[in-house]
């Protein structure tokens, strides 16, 4: 390759050479050729998307306008406002309570699942007669879209039909009357506990990887130093864990707050409704924009919460940035 | 092949054979020319009307297709889930199928975005200016406050209560009395509240909750009953908060406070509530025509020999029932109107109706259909749909009929939660309360139309 004068190019190009009188600078097409069809697939894939979302987040898009579509009526910020801080909006009906929610789903789901997936992954990174079969079949939830989840534990959760009252009240006697999950307050862990049964398989597998990648020397090594089982899962264990877990805890920050199946398909053959305690925000934001036929508005709601989630994304990267780099 | 193509095209020195391969070429071009300009083919969106729509469609107008010898109909289902969404893209990008089955809370929604071919005054007196139809489903075709019809009604959704008589009739309670007025309906409910049938207990009432699509439809002939309405008059505003309105719903939501509604129904979907009173879990739900399919596909039990339909108790002002159901119409971007009107014509006739309606359980959407013994003698409950069909009303067919529902199915199903005795306690200021967030909501959904 040619050398190109472009900062960042480094990687792509040998060091200039100085002869003295001037540098010699020549274009090379290839490497740009190279990336030019998934650049033009990112642009069309994402970018055009996002513009054209932003485009709409500042019309009055509705039913009545719809077939206008991107020549409806301009609002400018109207619709943000709107959805932010007018009380009476249809769409901002509800939405502190969703928010709640969604923040007590999001971190208790996020606990819940990298507790049990690592705490599983601990346990079977250790040899034993079927521990290969015993993998497999833990990671089944995971292989269940979550649109099966959702409409299988809506079932599940009936008072009298459903196995879990039949379990914890007939058969394990846990309790003395059958409660209502599906009803009132219990609706909050009737979406929690789903999708923590879904999500801890696959970050059991993950930090299963990265268990298997930590020197065993160091093990033995503490253990010479009399180290207790405790104290080399402090010490050992997690420091080594840190980078696979600072980034799945992010991951799964993202997609509990992007959460939708399981609450969509547990409750969405009425309004799609859950109730006080188990409304999210993306299920309340397809109801109450699109069910509602507030499209401008939708937009401008789908933009604040990619705004906040590049914020909580951007202060946990800058936190944990080293932690991250850490794992190269 | 024209011979005298060949004569004219055909160079000296081959004659016959260049000549043969070009008269067959131009032969061919005209042929396919000419099948192209006569061949139509219709594309038509359906609901899931029958079990087997795909096979049943196609049957119910092969008569048509046989009169119409260069026209074939291509026949999608869609389901009502993701039916909307489909319906409204093609509406809104003017690309869509020829003919399309509506909901009739769907059409006026479709038809003031432009989406629909609207009926021409020679096509409407063809079918009799709407006479032969249903009133209240004739009002369906059209949009709230402005002139125009869009379609033709197809079927019919008329809600009755159906029961079972055996546990009536165990509990010593007369069906006439039980279904004369709101007291004798929860007198009623009372007596048949846990009565034991072949080792069963059996609740009174199924009505279900938040997670269900019925939740209006349930609920409005109450209102409507004890005078009130959904919408006020001029259709801009939600009606919920008139003292007869609250009346129903304060009605309403006491038989599950007082248990004759178990909680239990309320965390289910119609669709389960309906298989749970054919499986013999309930005295009384409220129900449509496609529940006498239901009942009769399911294993021969108890409540197949022993049940039969009566219409809403008589509220202070009358007893009126839901009336929905669907309806066909011509999509505007059409290529092929006059074919398309031609086949909606069909199908909102009288044999074409009646056959329909022997496929898949739904009433008639025409009366002298209705009427027919085809029709009324094949069971006694559907001669009894029909008469209790007369009290039938629809919705006023307004273009924000869909977020309205959505809003009121929202709120109507944290009544029903509410009314559960699960968390919160009913108490009459509650339900005021939330009639009134309902209201509030509704209005501003409904400001966006006016």
């Amino acid at each position: 390759l040619t050398a190109v004068s472009e900062p960042g190019l480094g990687a792509l190009a040998v060091p200039a050479r100085r002869d003295g009188a001037r540098r010699r600078r020549r274009f090379d097409a290839f490497p740009y050729l190279l990336l030019a069809p998934a650049a033009l697939m990112m642009v069309v894939v994402n970018l055009v998307p996002i513009v054209q979302g932003i485009r709409m987040s500042m019309l009055k898009l509705n039913q009545y306008t719809l077939s206008q579509f991107m020549d409806a009526p301009f609002v400018g910020l109207r619709n943000y406002r709107g959805v932010l801080f007018d009380a009476s909006n249809p769409v901002h009906a509800g939405m502190l309570g969703a928010l709640r929610n969604t923040a007590l789903y999001s971190l208790l789901v996020t606990l819940c699942a990298v507790a049990i997936g690592l705490g599983v992954a601990l346990l079977l990174n250790r040899d034993f007669p079927g521990k290969a079969a015993a993998r497999t079949l833990l990671m089944l939830p995971w292989v269940v879209p979550t649109y099966v989840v959702g409409t299988l534990w809506g079932f599940m959760w009936q008072r009298d039909e459903g196995i879990v009252n039949h379990v914890l009240v007939d058969v394990l006697h846990l309790m003395d009357h059958k409660p209502f999950w599906l009803i009132g307050g219990n609706t909050f862990f009737a979406i929690v506990i789903p999708t923590v049964w879904r999500a801890w398989p696959v970050l059991m597998l993950i930090f299963l990887a990265a268990l298997q990648a930590v020197p065993e020397e160091l093990y033995e090594a503490a253990r010479l130093d009399g180290a207790n089982a405790w104290q080399r899962f402090v010490n050992i264990t997690l420091p080594a864990l840190k980078p696979v877990i600072v980034i799945q805890v992010m991951f799964q920050i993202i997609d509990n707050i992007y959460s939708y199946n399981i609450v969509a398909m547990m409750f969405g053959k009425g309004a799609g409704y859950p109730g006080e305690w188990g409304d999210l925000l993306m299920p309340l934001l397809t109801r109450q924009s699109f069910s509602y036929w507030r499209f401008g508005e939708g937009a401008a709601v789908s933009f604040v919460m990619m705004a906040v989630m590049l914020v909580v994304v951007g202060l946990w990267m800058r936190t944990f940035r080293r932690s991250m780099t850490d794992e190269a | 092949v024209p011979t005298n193509l060949t004569a004219v095209n055909a160079p000296a020195a081959t004659p016959v054979r260049t000549g043969r391969w070009r008269a067959a070429a131009a032969g061919l071009l005209l042929g396919v020319l000419a099948s192209r300009a006569a061949a139509v083919e219709l594309t038509m969106w359906v609901m899931p009307v029958t079990t087997n729509a795909q096979h049943d469609v196609p049957a119910l107008i092969a008569p048509w297709l046989a009169q119409h010898p260069g026209v074939t109909v291509r026949v999608t289902v869609l389901d009502w889930e993701s039916g909307w969404n489909k319906i409204t893209a093609a509406a809104a990008s003017r690309r869509g199928p020829d003919v399309l089955e509506l909901g009739t809370t769907w059409m006026p929604a479709i038809a003031a975005m432009g989406g629909l071919e609207r009926l021409s005054a020679a096509q409407l007196a063809e079918v009799g200016n709407g006479a032969p139809y249903y009133a209240q489903l004739w009002k369906t075709t059209q949009v709230f406050g402005r002139p125009g019809v869009y379609g033709l009604p197809w079927y019919a959704d008329v809600r009755a209560a159906f029961y079972r008589t055996d546990v009536f009739r165990q509990a010593g309670v007369d069906p006439k009395q039980a279904f004369a007025d709101w007291d004798s309906f929860r007198a009623a409910l009372r007596k048949i509240n846990g009565t034991m049938v072949a080792g069963k207990r059996v609740a009174a009432l199924a009505y279900a909750g938040k997670n269900d699509w019925n939740v209006v439809h349930t609920l409005a002939p109450w209102i409507w009953n004890a005078g009130g309405d959904v919408l006020s008059a001029d259709a801009k505003h939600s009606a919920l908060d008139t003292p007869q309105a609250l009346r129903a719903i304060a009605f309403y939501s006491s038989l599950a406070v007082d248990g004759l509604v178990p909680a239990n129904a309320l965390e289910k979907d119609s669709d389960i509530l309906e298989g749970a009173w054919v499986g013999g879990d309930y005295g009384v739900i409220f129900s449509g025509p496609w529940l006498m399919r239901r009942i009769f596909e399911a294993p021969p039990g108890v409540v197949r020999a022993n049940f039969d339909v009566a219409p809403y108790p008589a509220g202070p002002h009358g007893h009126e029932t839901f009336f929905g159901g669907s309806n066909l119409a011509i999509f505007k971007g059409s290529r092929h109107k006059a074919e398309a009107w031609d086949l909606v014509k069909y199908l909102g006739g009288k044999a074409s109706q009646i056959q329909l309606s022997l496929l898949s359980s739904m009433m008639p959407a025409r009366v002298d259909a209705a009427n027919d013994p085809a029709w009324t003698t094949r069971h006694p409950v559907y001669a009894k749909l029909t008469a209790i069909a007369a009290d039938g009303r629809a919705y006023p067919p307004i273009p924000a009929w869909g977020p309205l529902e959505t809003v009121y199915t929202k709120h109507l199903g944290q009544l029903a939660e509410l009314s559960s005795g699960i968390g919160d306690r009913y108490t009459a200021p509650a339900m005021r309360a939330l009639i009134a967030d309902t209201v509030v909501e509704a209005d501003k959904v409904l400001e966006e139309a006016n």
